[in-house]
């Protein structure tokens, strides 16, 4: 029956109709459709309240009736009998079957009240069935007719008792008296629907209507036709609800109507039937729809004047009125409304996506970019000037990609690299970009429009990062501080309040002023000169243009530059602590020396000597010089007594030393006047020891370094006379003082290490040395000549060679050669 | 930022990095983020025995939480840079703490 549609009536059947229904027993078809619409919906209940209605029946009714209608098919014609055990084995499964399952549907649906109702009236009826059946063979006909017709009358019937409540009995008792005539003809009808159970639904639902009554044919089967024809039962619910309102005072009205008619049908209903049956079932289908409108229009008419609008209803509703309880009531305005607020949201989403649906196709994918371009413009342009600062943010974000590519080249290092990486590259360089990347401006203009876009998005980005530059914000009013995040500036746990700078730093001066030189005032020191020397170098790269003559603004930008690089450049000299005043026979070093005497301290000078001026560097030059053996790079070096070198970590240190400051300070004295190597000659004499300087690599280097100098001076021919005598005097000091220390200035065993620096301090020496000296020199070193020369013919040729060749460089300086040695 | 900054130099280096579960895996290093999430390709697990269900595995993503070590081409490293990247770094934060 769900074919059908009739949800509406399904429930009140249930109640009601069981009874109804079971006059005119439909025990095979229905008790099939019914088991499957109990599963389904309300469709099913009608079946199984007509199964219910059988079973009830014919448990009251098999006693005394049975046998009746048993007997009186006997006294008929031979067919009754055969009816009789069809319908005998039939019924019983019928009735187990749908008996067990229309009880539990009723307990569980049905009011408690509704089913003692029917079975009441049903008793009554059975009262009145056998006179019914008894009265005429002609009914057997009928029957037959009736049993495709009652099949369906059921269902008329059962709106109609609904309807009509007060006179059901009457209803009740015309049906159940063909109850059993029915039966007899249900067996027939069931032979004829198993034969086409295709066709069992739609000549069921047209025969019941039109048992009901011929004359009332199309009435009767609008009620069933018009909910089978509506699915849509939200409505109809709806309207019902409303009728059950209304319906009240109009019901009793409408009972007595559809009493007459049914009853009207029954009487005479089953002999017209036959010629409907055949012809009912096309007809139903087409009708339905017209039917519905037009019929059901009357008929609500009559028997609900206020509900004329919802045709179907009229039934549907009368039912619910009468038989069903508020919970139907309710059920089908939960229903219902749920329905309708469904459907408001489908009808609303389409709406919205037909409005939205107007533009599509409008834009071209281009124009879309167009607009977000300038969208992201505009967006850099409210966060500020970010491209100006672009270079200097990201310098400071990511200071150590940017600079490490620009040094080494990193991205260009790997071409097979894949092209996002130069995209990205380009990215994160925003602006900061090196010209003369031919590649990368091939890649630019290649995806040109990507790479704007990307670099948009990218100062977008920045400016965001940019702009909560507060990192909390304080509201009036609320207990504490909000504070944003990032992933770059995560929350912070903890608030501490820093102390203010005036309060914090000044215990620190005083304990760095007490102790100038410990461990741990030096690291600061150096890294104070480290941020010096990292902000002199920022200065240096944001050096504007030189300016043209005439142009104000830029001379004026020029002299500010110069002037801040000026301060700086004082800062980074107080960093130095090169002034610092010398304390003779201090235990403590001097501040700079024991700057120096750290690898960072070491490595500092080179980048140091970049950002000084002459002065400065002589100054410096000065202060190692006078520190020469207390410096590190000398004190440790002293060759120890059984070890042929001195440990790694000095010796590290002195190739540190060698590496980074040996250079800046020759650098230097390639270009400082004699006077100047004269006096750092005369300091070197008066205030180190000089024997002990000459025993280490950097002492040795740095005398070769002043005595290079002043021959070349003077080869140059530019040393004054006068600046000459007094460079000689000093240097046969110096000469004097070395000489009995010559044999030791050789580090360790002929066989250890590279005594190269040795051999060029003797050839400086031997350039400069008067011939006499020069022979005091031979004589000095004569031993290691040898040794070397003997050494090296036990070595491999090219090592040999070099080693003879150290040994040339001083032998030709005094006009030999080692070839003569051979 | 400055480790971000840092590893962005090693991309394309062999790296091997050792996980906090001690796994230790070498690969090229293809990509880092700036939560130090990281990419490998052509990875080889050490101590594959003990991991034979990474035998498999050819390129992987580290979340960078999970890494306790990178261990990296010293040849590949400026060590005067990166100082100086540090003290910037630490400049920095002074000054964003203020």
């Amino acid at each position: 029956m769900s074919f059908f549609g009739f949800d509406t009536n399904l429930p009140r059947d249930r109640q009601q109709g069981g009874p109804s229904r079971g006059f005119f027993e439909n025990p095979d078809p229905f008790a099939e459709v019914a088991r499957a619409q109990a599963q389904d919906d309300d469709d099913g209940i009608d079946f199984e309240d007509t199964y219910d209605g059988l079973g009830d029946q014919l448990d009251d009714d098999q006693d005394v009736f049975n046998d009746d209608t048993f007997g009186g098919a006997d006294a008929g014609p031979g067919s009754g009998g055969q009816v009789g055990r069809d319908f005998d084995f039939f019924g019983t499964t019928a009735k187990v079957a749908d008996v067990i399952g229309e009880e539990q549907v009723r307990y569980a649906l049905q009011n408690p009240s509704a089913a003692p109702m029917p079975a009441q009236e049903q008793a009554n009826a059975s009262a009145a069935m056998p006179t019914a059946t008894t009265n005429t063979p002609s009914t057997k006909r009928t029957g037959y007719e009736k049993y495709s017709d009652p099949d369906f009358i059921p269902d008329l019937q059962a709106k109609s008792s609904v309807w009509g409540i007060s006179q059901k009995k009457p209803e009740p008792a015309q049906p159940m008296s063909r109850r059993p005539m029915m039966s007899l003809e249900e067996v027939e009808a069931q032979m004829r629907q198993r034969s086409q159970p295709g066709h069992m639904m739609h000549p069921q639902s047209s025969m019941s209507q039109h048992p009901g009554d011929p004359s009332y044919h199309p009435p009767s089967q609008f009620p069933q036709g018009v909910p089978e024809g509506f699915p849509a039962i939200p409505p109809e619910y709806l309207r019902a609800a409303i009728e059950k309102g209304v319906l009240p005072p109009g019901m009793p009205g409408l009972p007595p109507g559809i009493a007459e008619l049914h009853g009207a049908p029954v009487m005479s209903g089953p002999r017209p039937m036959r010629g409907p049956q055949s012809q009912m079932p096309p007809q139903v289908i087409p009708q339905q729809g017209p039917r519905n409108v037009g019929p059901t229009q009357g008929q609500q008419g009559q028997h609900v004047q206020q509900m004329p609008p919802p045709p179907s209803r009229g039934p549907n509703g009368g039912l619910p009125v009468i038989t069903n309880p508020q919970q139907i009531m309710h059920l089908t305005e939960e229903q219902r409304n749920a329905y309708l607020v469904e459907d408001a949201k489908r009808a609303k989403r389409n709406h919205k996506i037909f409005l939205l649906s107007r533009g599509n196709g409008l834009m071209t994918p281009q124009d879309k970019n167009f607009i977000t371009r300038i969208q992201l413009q505009q967006l850099v342009a409210a966060a500020g000037n970010v491209a100006d600062a672009d270079a200097e943010a990201v310098l400071a974000e990511d200071f150590y990609y940017q600079v490490y590519s620009q040094i080494r080249g990193a991205p260009r290092q790997h071409p097979h690299q894949p092209l996002g990486h130069f995209a990205q590259t380009y990215l994160l360089q925003t602006g900061n970009r090196l010209g003369g990347h031919g590649n990368r401006r091939a890649f630019q203009s290649a995806d040109n429009h990507m790479q704007r876009m990307q670099q948009q998005v990218q100062r977008a980005v920045e400016a965001a990062k940019a702009k909560p530059k507060n990192k909390q914000l304080i509201i009036e009013g609320s207990l504490g501080k909000i504070s944003f995040s990032n992933a770059k500036a995560p929350k912070p746990m903890l608030n501490i309040k820093r102390p203010d700078s005036s309060e914090g730093p000044r215990p620190k001066k005083v304990q760095s002023d007490l102790s100038l030189s410990d461990r741990k005032s030096i690291l600061t020191n150096i890294e104070s000169v480290y941020s010096a020397l990292m902000a002199m170098e920022d200065m240096e790269r944001t050096m504007p243009p030189p300016p043209e003559e005439g142009d104000a603004e830029a001379i004026q930008a020029h002299m500010e530059w110069r002037q801040k690089v000026h301060l700086l450049n004082q800062k980074l000299w107080r960093a130095l602590k090169v002034m610092e005043p010398i304390v003779p026979n201090s235990t403590t070093p001097h501040p700079f020396i024991a700057f120096l005497s750290y690898p960072k301290g070491k490595k500092a000078i080179p980048r140091i000597f970049r950002h000084i001026d002459q002065e400065q560097r002589v100054t410096i030059l000065t202060m190692i010089v006078v520190h020469l053996d207390s410096l590190d790079v000398v004190r440790l070096a002293q060759p120890v007594p059984g070890e042929a070198q001195p440990s790694l970590a000095v010796r590290e240190s002195i190739d540190l030393f060698s590496l980074a400051v040996m250079p800046s300070l020759l650098g230097y004295v390639n270009e400082a006047p004699f006077n100047i190597i004269i006096g750092l000659l005369g300091l070197i004499i008066a205030q180190t020891h000089v024997q002990t300087v000459a025993r280490t690599k950097v002492g040795l280097g740095i005398l070769t370094m002043l005595l290079s100098r002043a021959e070349i001076v003077k080869e140059a021919g530019q040393a004054s006379e006068r600046d000459w005598q007094q460079w000689v005097e000093k240097f046969n000091v110096l000469f004097d003082t070395l000489e009995p220390a010559l044999a030791d200035i050789f580090p360790g065993a002929i066989n250890t290490g590279d005594d190269m620096y040795v051999w060029q301090f003797l050839a400086a020496v031997g350039i400069g040395a008067s011939p006499e000296q020069q022979q005091r020199l031979v004589i000095a070193v004569k031993d290691r000549v040898m040794e070397t020369v003997g050494y090296s013919k036990t070595l491999p040729a090219d090592m040999a060679s070099q080693r003879l060749g150290n040994v040339n460089l001083f032998m030709r300086a005094i006009g030999l050669d080692v070839e003569l040695l051979g | 930022m400055l480790f971000f900054s840092f590893f962005k130099t090693l991309t394309n280096q062999v790296v091997t990095i050792e996980l906090k579960n001690d796994i230790r895996i070498r690969g090229i290093l293809k990509s880092v983020d700036q939560y130090l999430n990281i990419k490998l390709d052509d990875i080889e697990v050490l101590d594959l025995d003990k991991y034979p269900h990474l035998s498999s595995v050819k390129s992987m993503f580290i979340r960078g939480s999970v890494v306790r070590y990178v261990m990296l081409p010293r040849s590949e490293v400026d060590v005067g840079l990166l100082e100086d990247a540090t003290r910037r770094e630490a400049a920095n934060q002074v000054g964003k703490a203020r």
